[in-house]
């Protein structure tokens, strides 16, 4: 094959775009009702709790760390979130709902934030493995959001309630809104500040960030922290969009969020990866799911195509950087 | 064990990757009995021939003779099948398998045992012996292998190499770790190994190895080859000549003497296992040498003095203020920088590119309010690669396809971003060849006549000689003595760092 080097980059470089481009003209002739605005946003908006998330362990993994427990996060921030809202407007506080759902969300991100930031400091001063530490958050945040609702789910939400996970702004998703917004921010984050910069370094080679005059520890404070922040904010729009607190949502999200991470090309050897390209594992992934469910595929048939995205997309990632390395 | 003398050939070895020429049409032949060095600055070639008779990598044409039969090594393991064993510069023993295992790692003898078939562990213990003690070591095999010294773990991995009687052993750099008088000891057990017939190939970066150990030099450049010539024929100033063609020998600047005022006062310093009582004092633009052998404590020392990892007792004072010197972003904060002695390990992030690792440390020089500012950090970034000639093709290419030197090049950049006041250099040559080792000179010259001292730790003494102003002496974890170039010779210096020790 005859190929200007500049086609060829593109083509290793972007290979994963490139599929996902060729995957959605296929659907669109073959799905019907796949290339339409609605179906589209629709998309958006199915992966946009996952993908909030995603961009946050995006950072955690290219520090090298992990985080196992972020399903269970968004469980019990859901819970939390009605839980405060159910005790502000009860009968002791007596709060109109208009106030106590603020301070609610509030209190649950300012949790969420110390629940990573818990992660950070058992990894910083006591050396536990982030794995290990939020493995046991895992269990842990299950079981408290099953104590805070006793096993039932809390419906304490007045019907406007349901726009942070529901709604349409200027014909927009809302939560799609927000995924975008957040995608956004970390970029920045991750590509224009000198946060970003440490965060690659600590996950590249924490000793030479150690040696370099990098805070390595408030690094790891910090990205673990704002993950668990966004599993949190997570929570909320789950909560919103079924209109209840309830312990058992969120099953398994960890796993299908670094599968979304893993696809977009970040190493979990720390140090390597791009929000951008867990932007495209998150929509490939939700794009797949729903082509398949419009191409009336049975589910079982989709989670062994997931499967198989994730060994794929992993296998160009290394023959790719095999190539750079010769 | 077998006697015969074996004999290595390449002919018209190449090895060609997309856009570099790595070896061309290289024909040589290594006969048994005999040692020979394969020498040549960094990226001449050197790693793709010895990969190459590894079996690690393919050639694009040529061919491999083993005793005048031509051999093709698809793998490392094809490459041990023809009796071409290597022993790399990263050791590879497993730390917490004993001396034994490691030698027999993978062939452990084995017995029935009602019915099946499980290790023997008398004979795993007895065959290791039998093999040390052939080779005139003498190491308990049943110590954990990680508990030896670097010295003995390569002399272990050596008896490893050997215990499969090869007809070709290649040594990569076995000495770079290695103190002075370790590396005699090993020298010796190369002249026992040579002695049996086996073609004996090493690969150093010390050229003043070479009289002492080598009969033969061959000398790589570019990708070829120069030429073989017997050592009792070869001056140093010759083998230079051929490693390197022209270039310049620097010497420190006539005119290079340190300002009056103290910069750094060291009173006191102690750490548990480390040194003691360390006393001294740095003052701005000076360049002070510390001597010692490894384990003397100089790297425990300047990891101090940096806040990598704090002393016990003892006070440092920074122009007349004591500070402590609890991290290194505090030290960093004081203008005092340190180039650890394993860039790999503990100097750059290999991953990552060159741009970001020459801006790592003087990451609010280029942002505002943690906001990056492109256009600064473009800026530092060329200032960097043109001051310091860091050969780089791409400065969006990870950091770690550079070369050993120019590696180097790119930590000490990243330090000088800072605009550093006092540098601590561990070891700021190992590994580095010999043009990028006067280019490095060169910088700390630079330094000093712009008011920045440096600290130089060293286990090339001459080079210490070469390169400071101001020479301390370390042994076992204490400052015995302090000198100046001009009042000392090599050997003095050298006899200095040794006493009580050998």
């Amino acid at each position: 094959m005859i190929a200007s080097p500049k086609l060829r980059s593109l083509l290793s470089e972007g290979i994963l775009e490139i599929i996902l481009v060729l995957f959605c003209i296929f659907l669109s002739f073959s799905a019907p009702g796949f290339l339409t605005a609605g179906n589209l946003l629709n998309v958006l908006r199915n992966v946009s709790m996952q993908g909030v998330i995603a961009f946050g362990m995006t950072m955690v993994i290219i520090s090298g760390e992990i985080d196992l427990s972020v399903g269970s996060a968004v469980a019990f921030a859901g819970c939390l979130t009605a839980f405060i809202t159910q005790t502000l407007a009860g009968d002791t506080f007596g709060l109109p709902l208009h106030v106590a759902i603020p301070i609610a969300i509030c209190a649950t991100l300012t949790v969420g934030f110390f629940v990573g930031t818990f992660t950070g400091i058992m990894r910083t001063k006591f050396q536990v493995p982030s794995f290990i530490t939020t493995l046991a958050l895992m269990t842990g945040l299950s079981g408290a959001a099953e104590l805070i609702t006793n096993g039932f789910p809390l419906t304490p939400f007045p019907s406007w309630y349901n726009f942070i996970g529901g709604g349409y702004l200027f014909g927009i998703p809302f939560p799609a809104l927000i995924f975008l917004l957040v995608f956004a921010t970390l970029q920045f984050l991750m590509n224009y500040t000198s946060f970003g910069r440490s965060v690659y370094a600590v996950g590249g080679n924490a000793e030479a960030a150690r040696l370099s005059g990098i805070d390595v520890n408030r690094v790891k404070r910090l990205v673990l922290g704002t993950t668990a922040l966004l599993a949190a904010l997570s929570g909320i729009m789950q909560s919103s969009e079924i209109m209840s607190g309830t312990a058992t949502t969120a099953k398994g999200w960890e796993l299908d969020i670094i599968a979304a991470v893993i696809i977009g090309g970040t190493s979990l050897m720390g140090g390597v990866g791009r929000i951008w390209g867990t932007m495209i594992g998150v929509v490939f992934l939700g794009v797949i799911m729903n082509g398949m469910t419009l191409l009336n595929v049975s589910e079982y048939w989709q989670h062994v195509v997931r499967g198989a995205l994730i060994l794929v997309a992993v296998l160009l990632n290394l023959l790719q950087k095999g190539k750079e390395r010769q | 064990m077998d006697s015969a003398v074996h004999r290595l050939e390449t002919v018209s070895l190449r090895k060609e990757y997309p856009g570099t020429l790595a070896l061309d049409d290289v024909s040589v032949s290594f006969t048994g009995g005999k040692i020979h060095a394969l020498i040549g600055k960094n990226g001449a070639g050197k790693s793709t021939l010895v990969k190459l008779l590894a079996g690690a990598i393919q050639p694009t044409r040529g061919s491999i003779l083993v005793n005048g039969e031509e051999v093709r090594l698809r793998s490392p393991r094809d490459a041990l099948r023809r009796g071409i064993i290597t022993v790399h510069q990263e050791l590879s023993l497993v730390p917490e398998l004993s001396v034994a295992e490691n030698v027999l790692l993978g062939r452990l003898p084995r017995k029935p045992w009602l019915g099946v078939s499980i290790i023997d562990w008398r004979t795993v213990f007895d065959r290791a012996k039998d093999i040390l003690t052939n080779l005139g070591i003498d190491i308990d095999v049943r110590l954990k292998a990680g508990r030896l010294g670097v010295a003995q773990q390569q002399v272990v991995e050596i008896a490893k190499a050997m215990s499969y009687n090869p007809s070709v052993l290649i040594l990569d750099e076995p000495t770079s770790a290695l103190a002075q008088h370790e590396t005699e000891r090993l020298f010796e057990l190369l002249r026992t190994l040579a002695a049996r017939g086996v073609v004996l190939l090493y690969i150093t970066h010390r050229l003043q190895e070479l009289q002492r150990i080598a009969d033969t030099v061959t000398v790589l450049r570019n990708g070829s080859l120069v030429g073989v010539v017997d050592i009792a024929e070869a001056s140093t100033a010759r083998i230079v000549q051929m490693m390197f063609g022209e270039i310049l020998q620097r010497t420190k600047p006539a005119g290079l003497v340190a300002r009056e005022e103290p910069f750094m006062e060291v009173r006191k310093l102690s750490k548990r296992n480390a040194f003691r009582n360390i006393h001294f004092t740095v003052r701005r633009g000076e360049i002070l040498g510390i001597a010692g052998l490894l384990g003397s404590g100089r790297t425990e020392l300047l990891r101090a003095l940096f806040g990598a990892d704090p002393p016990d007792e003892g006070e440092i004072l920074i122009e007349g203020t004591a500070v402590r010197p609890s991290s290194p972003m505090e030290m960093k904060r004081l203008g005092v920088a340190l180039t650890p002695e394993n860039r790999k390990e503990q100097g750059l992030v290999l991953p990552l590119s060159t741009r970001l690792n020459v801006c790592l440390s003087s990451l609010d020089r280029i942002t505002t309010g943690g906001f990056l500012t492109r256009a600064r950090e473009r800026a530092v970034v060329e200032k960097s690669i043109r001051d310091l000639d860091i050969a780089v093709a791409n400065a969006e290419a990870p950091v770690a396809s550079l070369s050993g030197g120019n590696q180097q090049k790119v930590v000490v950049g990243k330090w000088l971003n800072i605009e550093p006041r006092l540098v601590l250099f561990d070891e700021p040559t190992r590994g580095i060849d010999l043009q990028a080792k006067q280019q490095m000179f060169q910088i700390i010259w630079d330094m000093s006549a712009r008011g920045i001292g440096s600290i130089v730790v060293s286990s090339e003494l001459e080079e210490l000689l070469d390169v400071c102003h101001r020479i301390l002496i370390m042994r076992q974890g204490e400052i015995v003595g302090e000198v100046r170039p001009s009042d000392i010779s090599l050997d003095q210096l050298f006899a200095a760092c040794m006493e009580e020790q050998a």
